[in-house]
């Protein structure tokens, strides 16, 4: 029992240190190290780049990873780049960014043990089936 | 007389750190923005571009000789960038819709990938209606490795596969004439659009029309 919360402990702490990998190559040059929209590039876009505390939190994970994989206005779109579990990995961090400041749920907690555990997103966890479009792989 | 040699030493370091820095301004400086040049450096040069086909946004073959009689505004960029391919395309974009009717014809756009291994004509596609470019006058192109490679060659962009869907390369774009000739290189994240404005007019002016390009 105790090998097997230490394999998904270890499990958890290695999917971190890839997502925040991801979230440092993918996303910081607009959205900023804490998703407020503050980038090194972001004041170049001629568009603004949302602070996910007013967006992301406002949307469900099939909304979040929609944008991540098809993409929105001039953001890319990292389906064709990424594999499920690296479009996953981003889906957290964001989520987890746009929670700063705020209290987590009891049931938000629970999140990075279920990623480590089973490559699955949420929604397939609780039977809701792929987004739309996200098919394919 | 030691506390001497230990500064004439601090000094001597200093006096090669300086000229270590003053050796590499030139270099430096040919990179540096311009004012009014938002983030890229411009270059003007005659060269000759030879014929290539690639594959546009739609699976077509699309061969550069067709656009002869057209300015040419070339950009190499790859789809899931994730930092200077959107300001390059923005820029392009903004050129392109400032645009007046009559010069429209006359000036055409294209988008070269970096990645063909992600970039294929669908995604092509979906990028550039993410943007709202108008494909009238612009079209993006991918092909095969050995296909690309003489194509980045020819305007000296360099790419370097990182991870996939990670590339780094030459943040390039590039004006080419009515007579296929490389006449302006812009490199940088962000050529300002009234400055490519200014060097396509010129070269619509310049350059003796060749009668109305085939649409």
């Amino acid at each position: 029992m105790i090998c097997a919360v230490w394999v998904v402990f270890l499990a958890a702490c290695s999917r971190g240190e890839q997502t925040k990998a991801l979230y440092a190559q993918r996303c910081v040059s607009c959205h900023g190290a804490l998703g407020r929209g503050d980038g090194p590039i972001a004041a170049l876009l001629p568009a603004a780049v949302p602070d996910f505390r007013l967006t992301v939190e406002q949307k469900n994970v099939v909304e979040i990873r929609k944008a991540i994989v098809a993409g929105k206005g001039m953001m890319p779109a990292f389906g064709p780049a990424l594999s499920q579990v690296e479009i996953q990995d981003m889906v957290r961090a964001v989520r987890l960014l746009s929670r700063e400041g705020r209290r987590a749920e009891w049931w938000e907690k629970f999140e990075p043990i279920v990623y480590a555990h089973c490559s699955l997103p949420w929604e397939y966890v609780l039977g809701y089936g792929p987004p739309d479009g996200d098919a394919k792989k | 007389m030691r506390k001497s040699n230990q500064s004439r030493g601090f000094f001597l370091a200093l006096l090669t750190i300086f000229a270590f820095s003053v050796a590499s301004a030139p270099e430096s400086s040919a990179q540096a923005p311009r004012p009014g040049e938002k983030g890229a450096s411009r270059q003007e040069l005659r060269l000759p571009i030879s014929d290539f086909s690639l594959t546009d946004q739609l699976g077509r073959p699309f061969h550069f000789q067709s656009l002869k009689g057209r300015v040419i505004l070339l950009s190499f960029v790859y789809t899931s960038c994730p930092d200077v391919c959107p300001l390059i395309t923005a820029n392009a974009l903004s050129a392109q819709r400032a645009l007046r009717a009559g010069e429209k014809p006359f000036v055409f756009f294209l988008t070269v990938t970096t990645d063909p291994e992600v970039d294929t004509p669908a995604v092509l596609r979906a990028y550039a209606s993410r943007f709202g470019v108008d494909f009238s006058n612009w079209a993006l192109l991918t092909g095969e490795i050995p296909a690309l490679l003489p194509v980045w060659k020819a305007f000296g962009v360099k790419v370097k596969w990182k991870a996939r869907g990670l590339v780094e390369h030459t943040p390039l774009t590039a004006i080419v004439d009515r007579q296929g000739i490389l006449r302006v290189v812009y490199i940088g994240s962000s050529p300002a659009p009234d400055l490519i404005l200014r060097d396509i007019r010129a070269l619509l002016s310049n350059s003796p029309p060749a009668g109305r390009p085939k649409t």
